[in-house]
């Protein structure tokens, strides 16, 4: 069974690699090329998923080591039930996605670029796998750095267009941040554990561990993009092609949250402060997220700031567990952290869904912006009913999966409420009301995304000319629509074979009632209700066609919350009257402009880069640009060391 | 899925699409008669449902499947979620069936649903109504869920047919605290059922409307759906207040006499209910939309006091 | 009358209610409306200081409730209430620093805070034997500090002063709950009370103008102490 395993994911790894390969030998601009690397991807993804499967369910550890690198250090491959759980979530949106692919990269651009695209969305997707099964830290962090260069060249894929240098730009600097803390955290480790191995003999409780967690709390908050920490993933995902921000949204996003519950399950021993912590950056994310998300009119930030939120749930999930699992509540702790880990898997599913079909509807109208489209769910029906689907999911409506995860979150909380001593009572309490908050406004977030986005006339040209997106550009999608429904439908089922018996309602019950009743209503009215039915126009207030210009706006949909959430918005009215007469009493001209502060990047980002940049200008005095100076400097400290040596040793 | 289940399901689902109507047309006529009209007849929504059953449905030509589907989802999701308040008799819940945070999320699914048909046609006023619904309905949910974990603070539990079980066949409350809880669960019925001063139900004005809004563009059987379900919402809601506040009636053990005995009671108790609320709304104004946060946020102030008061006193 | 759960469920009620008076207070706009809230809440408070009379077989706290009735709940409400006719003011619609929705959020926080810093002062085991006078102090700071949110974040004379009451009827909460104040001080505070809203009274129809002008204000008003000599 083991070797099984085993070939399977050097199987998988390797076609990986033959997908990144394939498209860089060959330098042909035929479509063959790309196609061929794309079923090396979609294999790959199946055997990484499958490898998974098994392992998953029965909870084994498959381990081997492939050769020694340097004393100490070997390279290992390690697959436990957690990172099994990765490696799924990795295998199925990978294979979705390489369906999705061979429609998708054949728009626009330059055939060399495309297949540069495939090549690097496979080297992507293999170091994304190699991070998630990493027995050791240098293993680790190579691949980690390795995810983080392929991204972003992935998300300057398409460079010439406005603003993608600037959210390539972001993306570079934080991510390189994410790296830095995550080998300050691991040099911290190594001083305390004397190992590189990723996983100590026993977790580690000592002040100089607590260091280490909070360098690498930082490293992944950074790459989850955990707010105030995300503001290069609104930039780099709707800027990167859409099949890519389906894969960093879906599964980069989900190593980061991977390696953050590895440190907490199996590194470290974390006491209560930790888990408010990591649960008071979840909450904040979670409802800035989907308050930024909602009023987002770019279809693909919508989606970018949606995962900040989602990030927000995962991450308060695993704040949970590790408060419950401190105050000695080990059923609690273990609902909280699989609500985390389902939900995990619950988002890379729907939102690379999501980010597929919005993909499409970019590719077919060439724009992002929400306001130019609608009406595409006459022009294009199965991108809408896949979009919608993705909608409910992620709105977490019962009974698709979303609802599920978010469930055991609710669950936990609720009965958290009941045992725990009054000041985390409190905590509870808050945590529980902006929980609520966030996802009522994930539904009317999606409302507007899917209804604006879908329903009503064509708000422009680009959208009346729009047409439906080619067959593996639904296939890709559709697989995911389908285990959507799927594992909310089968969760309660999932659960107890993964062998946990959780207090949930058994959603194949309910999904049968709902279906049960629909039949029902259906048959009743349809008996007895009259079955006439006229199309018409609607009414327009006594003008004769109404048009896409008479339509609400995505803009003007969310002004309610914007208007009751403007403390948080930081919106600026600003309304600037001219009179004619000194009494002001005859306006000549009104001057009006709403702005938006960008809270983050004024207050935290660009002050933080001030600084960096004046300390810079301290160094830059230094730097002459002649070469003898330089070597002057490298004479001076070897002089100053060599002195150094001799004084102190 | 046993016996006693089925005859609950069959039970409690048929009794609510019977009374649900009855209780909408009460509240009508409590309203006129505070306004010094006649009003309509008790069993007027009966017959509007029934005219609107044999009207011909009228759809926009940029309408969807959504603004087809969307009725049949409504109706479906308000008789599903009839299957978690017990009404008449109460039997040990099965595969969760009672839980409350899905109870919640049914009823939202159809909220979605409809905001999506309000946007479907293309008409502006679906729009504003589609967004108001969704931003009122996103300001109380944290108002919601915390009175909910109130009850399952004081009810220990979290399945209303629990809870009813716990509480059935006591004369009062099961706590002092559940006579708070059942202040916020009334102002979250009148939210929910978009009532003055939240909304108004009777008016088609666009500057006040927030759900008739939004239904503006259905017409003929899919508009008497959408009332029904309407309807069965409001008589839903009701049932979990007075299962907070008037436990009484409720059966845990089937019998014919007994049956009939807590349906005239729920009679009773829900036309009590209905005639507060009918009164409440003659003695409001409707608030200006955007000070209505303010309202929400005085129910939120009270529900979190609920819990703060049982748990800490 | 005894029941212990009954009364029980009946101080928890009171406190509550009292709270939502006092975030009534916070961001009602009608002055109306603010002043029969202030009216609400000092008939919360008698009926509080009637149960534990009752509870405890104490009549000072049945004094206490007669006198807050009279003076809370008549003598001071008809005070005000002949300024607002006069001044013909309604409503109190802006707010400093703090809008009504946050200012009730702030009250959350200060109420919480306030049950911390007062488990850590009072004894641990004072608030486990009689956990309700405990909630009871805490809810009577908490209104204390909220009077002076309304204070500090309403703008009008009259919903300042609104606001003062309801710091002291935090105070008298307090005092039932906690350290049973003396009786002679409740009154005296009382009369305090009755002559602040005398001053207030003049303040508000006539600090702006000389003493003449206030006069003929005042007489121009015809408040009480010029009713007689006004009476043809």
């Amino acid at each position: 069974m083991i070797g099984v395993i085993l070939y399977l994911l050097f199987a998988g790894l390797f076609a990986l690699l033959l997908g990144t390969v394939l498209p860089l030998l060959i330098r042909r601009e035929d479509k063959p090329v790309r196609t061929v690397s794309l079923i090396a991807t979609a294999l790959g993804s199946a055997f990484l998923a499958v490898a998974a499967l098994p392992v998953l369910f029965s909870a084994t550890t498959v381990s081997a080591t492939l050769w020694h690198l340097l004393p100490g250090i070997d390279f290992t491959v390690v697959l436990d039930r957690l990172s099994s759980l990765f490696l799924l979530i990795l295998g199925v949106v990978g294979l979705a996605d390489a369906i999705y692919s061979f429609g998708y990269v054949e728009h626009g651009g330059h055939p060399m670029r495309r297949n540069l695209l495939v090549s690097l969305m496979n080297l992507f997707l293999l170091s994304m796998g190699m991070v998630v099964l990493a027995g050791n830290m240098v293993q680790f962090l190579v691949f980690w750095e390795m995810m983080a260069v392929s991204s972003l060249f992935l998300v300057l894929y398409d460079f010439e267009s406005e603003g993608i240098g600037r959210a390539g730009l972001f993306y570079a600097v934080m991510t390189q941040l994410s790296t830095v803390f995550l080998f300050i955290g691991f040099i911290l480790l190594y001083g305390e554990t004397g190992t590189f191995a990723l996983v100590p003999a026993s977790p580690l409780a000592s002040p100089g561990a607590l260091a280490a967690f909070l360098c690498l709390f930082l490293g992944f908050s950074v790459k989850a993009g955990v707010i105030p920490f995300h503001k290069w993933l609104p930039y780099a995902h709707p800027a990167s092609p859409s099949n890519i921000s389906a894969l960093m949204s879906g599964v980069m996003l989900k190593v980061a949250v991977y390696g953050l519950v590895r440190a907490v399950l199996d590194i470290f021993a974390l006491d209560f402060t930790s888990g408010a912590v990591i649960l008071l950056f979840g909450i904040t994310s979670a409802i800035l997220g989907i308050i930024y998300a909602y009023k987002e009119t770019d279809i693909k930030g919508l989606l970018a700031y949606s995962s900040i939120e989602n990030i927000g749930i995962i991450f308060s999930g695993i704040g949970l567990a590790v408060i419950f699992s401190d105050l000695g509540m080990p059923e609690l702790s273990t609902l909280s952290l699989l609500a985390a880990l389902f939900h995990s898997f619950n988002h890379a599913l729907f939102k690379s869904l999501l980010f597929m079909t919005a993909g499409s509807v970019v590719a077919a109208t060439h724009t992002r912006n929400m306001e130019e489209m609608g009406g595409l769910v006459h022009r294009m029906p199965f991108t809408a009913g896949l979009f919608c689907t993705g909608a409910i999911a992620i709105a977490a409506f019962p009974p698709l999966n979303g609802f599920v995860g978010e469930l055991m979150l609710f669950e936990s909380l609720f009965f958290g409420l009941q045992v725990v001593d009054p000041l985390t009572k409190v905590l509870l309490i808050f945590a529980l009301s902006l929980f609520a908050l966030t996802g009522a406004l994930a539904a009317a977030c999606f409302v507007k995304a899917f209804g604006i986005t879908f329903l009503a006339h064509p708000r422009s040209d680009r959208a009346v000319h729009a047409e439906e997106a080619c067959r593996s550009m639904l296939i890709g999608p559709a697989i995911l629509a389908f285990l959507c429904i799927a594992t909310g439908i089968g969760s309660f089922q999932i659960f107890s074979a993964l062998g946990y018996d959780l207090p949930l309602p058994d959603m194949l019950v309910v999904g049968m009632l709902i279906v049960v009743t629909l039949g029902a209503v259906v048959l009743v009215v349809r008996a007895t209700a009259s079955r006439e039915t006229r199309v018409t126009e609607t009414w327009g207030c006594g003008l004769l066609s109404q048009n896409g210009r008479m339509e609400y706006t995505g803009t003007g949909y969310s002004e309610p919350v914007v208007t009751i959430f403007s403390s948080i918005y930081r919106t600026e009215k600003k309304i600037d009257r001219t009179w004619l007469d000194p009494d002001r009493a005859i306006v000549a001209g009104t001057r009006a402009g709403i702005s938006l502060i960008k809270f983050f990047e004024e207050y935290l980002y660009l002050p933080v880069a001030r600084g960096t940049l004046a300390v810079s200008s301290l160094v830059q005095i230094f730097h002459a640009g002649t070469l003898d100076t330089y070597i002057l400097y490298i004479f001076v400290s070897i002089v100053i060391l060599v002195l150094g040596v001799g004084w102190f040793i | 899925m046993n016996g006693p289940f089925i005859i609950f399901a069959l039970l409690n689902v048929g009794f609510v699409l019977l009374i649900s109507p009855l209780f909408m047309s009460l509240i009508k006529k409590v309203k006129a008669r505070a306004q010094g009209r006649c009003g309509p007849g008790l069993f007027q929504t009966y017959y509007t449902i029934a005219k609107l059953l044999r009207k011909e449905t009228v759809y926009s030509s940029a309408s969807s499947w959504v603004m087809r589907v969307t009725p049949y989802v409504c109706l479906s999701m308000a008789v599903v979620a009839a299957l978690f308040v017990p009404l008449l008799y109460v039997p040990e819940p099965v595969a969760g069936i009672g839980n409350v945070i899905l109870f919640l999320y049914l009823l939202g699914i159809a909220r979605f649903f409809m905001a999506l048909s309000g946007l479907d046609a293309g008409s502006a006023f679906g729009g504003i109504g589609s967004s108001r619904e969704m931003s009122l309905a996103a300001v109380i949910e944290p108002t919601s869920i915390v009175v909910l974990a109130a009850l399952a603070v004081v009810a220990r539990s979290l399945n209303f047919l629990e809870i009813a079980r716990d509480s059935a066949g006591m004369l009062f409350p099961v706590s002092a605290t559940m006579i708070l809880i059942g202040v916020s669960l009334f102002i979250i019925l009148i939210v929910e059922t978009g009532r003055i001063p939240v909304d108004n139900p009777e008016t088609h004005l666009e500057l006040t409307m927030v759900h008739e809004a939004m239904v503006l563009e259905q017409s003929g059987r899919n508009l008497a759906m959408i009332e029904y379900a309407g309807a069965i919402k409001q008589t839903l809601l009701i049932a979990i207040l007075v299962l907070v506040l008037m436990p009484f009636g409720l059966v845990t053990e089937l019998s014919v006499a007994g049956v009939l005995f807590a349906m005239a009671l729920f009679v009773v108790k829900g036309s009590v209910i209905s005639v507060i609320i009918g009164l409440f709304e003659s003695s409001m104004a409707k608030m200006r939309l955007f000070s209505l946060p303010n309202l929400f946020i005085i129910a939120f102030f009270f529900s979190v006091l609920t819990i703060f008061i049982e748990v800490f006193a | 009358m005894t029941d212990v759960s009954f009364v029980d469920g009946l101080v928890r009620f009171i406190f509550v209610a009292v709270l939502i008076t006092a975030a009534f207070l916070l961001s009602t706009r009608s002055l109306p409306s603010l002043l029969r809230t202030y009216q609400l809440q000092s008939l919360l408070l008698a009926m509080l200081a009637v149960v534990f009379s009752f509870v405890e077989g104490s009549a000072v706290l049945l004094w206490i409730a007669i006198l807050t009735v009279v003076s809370k709940v008549l003598v001071i409400p008809y005070f005000i209430g002949e300024i607002q006719e006069r001044i013909s003011i309604r409503r109190d619609l802006e707010f400093h620093y703090l809008a009504p929705a946050s200012s009730i959020l702030v009250s959350i926080a200060l109420i919480i805070g306030v049950y911390l810093s007062l488990g850590n002062i009072l004894s641990s085991a004072y608030a486990k034997v009689e956990p309700i006078f405990f909630i009871g102090a805490v809810i009577g700071i908490s209104l204390m500090l909220m009077g002076m949110l309304v204070i500090f974040s309403r703008t009008k004379a009259i919903t300042k002063v609104l606001g003062f009451l309801s710091m002291e009827n935090g105070v008298l909460l307090f005092g039932i709950c906690v350290t049973e104040l003396p009786f002679i001080i409740e009154v005296m505070i009382m009369i305090d009370l009755i002559i602040l809203i005398l001053l207030t009274t003049i303040l508000t129809v006539g600090i702006d103008s000389t003493i003449e002008a206030y006069n003929e204000k005042v007489r121009q008003y015809s408040l009480w102490t010029v009713r007689e000599e006004d009476a043809p």
